[in-house]
């Protein structure tokens, strides 16, 4: 059966991420969502985040949270709080 | 040195069993002494995956309690006669043994041999605390489904709780054709997401389902799995063999004769 738009290797690969983060943290997936919202809130202020794409991740071997905080393209566009600065 | 590998999964299903079989097979034809030790009491299988299901007079439990000697409960294989089965109870519960018993049970095994292989089972109670215990390494059997990866973190997880040495993981049934149309995890997706490492990956194969109808395990025939089995063999003894690929080479003509069987 194939699904319109993402293959479901991917869909597959990016719930196992989300969920074994969760439990490797010993974390609800929803504080995981509400620590991933209150990420995007803290680095929106500064520049636009592509909020869709923000991702977290549990390195086990190394005991690090990994957040993955990607910003719009234009970034001179995307930060108006940094134009105060310059 | 003997060397004790418990094979574990967390999840049911995924093939403990059969590579416990396998790996066993595969050592011992590289002529080596193996012993591969049924752990599940209760639900005992890998008599039946061995074809043995019909020597079997003593037991692991008969041995632990002292009313057998270890010799008296070997069972020699049908088709390697370096490899041993210590088969499991079928009338116990888990609760029967104690993790202690464990490791005094692979101690005198490790006297006789050079690898002891322990088929572990399914879950994360008494029956896995017990299986662990003796063990000096791990291998973690996975198939590339959410379900049994899940399982498997959290079994990696709990082993290296109990501080084991050594975690290795083989991706079970794995189906490249899947993974090249994008709708099957990788042998990297899923290493990446685990974080240890790979012993091996083996391939999806009729095969298998055909050797444990007939009770002959196929490590070394000259099929996918088989040919999988024996590379990550190799690997245990310290051989460096590259992962196989699994690209199946097909040619115009088998194209061919795909699509018209499809249609």
């Amino acid at each position: 059966m194939r699904f319109p738009g993402r293959r479901s290797g991917l869909v597959a690969k990016d719930r196992l991420k989300l969920v074994l983060t969760s439990e490797r943290l010993d974390c609800t997936p929803q504080m995981m969502t509400m620590l991933k919202n209150d990420m995007i809130r803290a680095v929106d202020k500064y520049f636009s985040v592509q909020d869709k794409k923000v991702e977290i991740r549990y390195i086990k071997d190394r005991s690090t949270l990994l957040i993955k905080i990607p910003l719009q393209s234009d970034i001179e566009k995307s930060a108006p709080g940094m134009s105060f600065w310059r | 040195m003997s060397e004790i590998i418990v094979v574990t999964s967390g999840k049911g299903g995924v093939g403990k069993t059969t590579v416990t079989a396998n790996l066993g097979l595969g050592l011992a034809k590289m002529n080596k002494k193996v012993v591969v030790v049924d752990t599940d009491i209760g639900l005992r299988n890998l008599d039946v995956v061995l074809g043995l299901e019909n020597r079997i007079v003593y037991n692991l439990i008969d041995v632990i309690e002292g009313s057998c000697r270890m010799k008296q409960a070997l069972i020699r294989d049908k088709q390697c006669d370096t490899l041993y089965l210590l088969p499991s109870a079928q009338t116990k519960d888990k609760t029967a043994i104690t993790p202690e018993q464990m490791v005094k049970l692979t101690e005198d095994l490790s006297e006789e041999f050079d690898y002891i292989l322990l088929d572990c089972p399914a879950g994360i109670e008494q029956g896995f605390k017990n299986a662990i215990a003796g063990a000096d390494s791990a291998i973690v059997v996975t198939t590339p489904e959410v379900s049994a990866i899940r399982d498997a973190d959290r079994i990696i997880g709990l082993l290296q709780a109990n501080e084991m040495p050594k975690i290795q993981l083989i991706i079970n049934r794995l189906r490249m054709d899947m993974v090249k149309r994008g709708e099957m995890m990788s042998v990297e997706d899923v290493t990446e997401i685990l974080a240890v490492d790979l012993l091996g990956a083996i391939p999806d194969d009729e095969a298998v389902v055909v050797a444990t109808n007939q009770g002959e395990p196929l490590c070394g025939k000259n099929c996918p799995s088989g040919q999988a089995f024996e590379n990550i063999c190799r690997r245990i003894s310290g051989e460096a063999v590259p992962l196989m690929d699994f690209q199946t080479k097909t040619g115009v003509i088998k194209r061919l004769s795909q699509i018209f069987r499809k249609s």
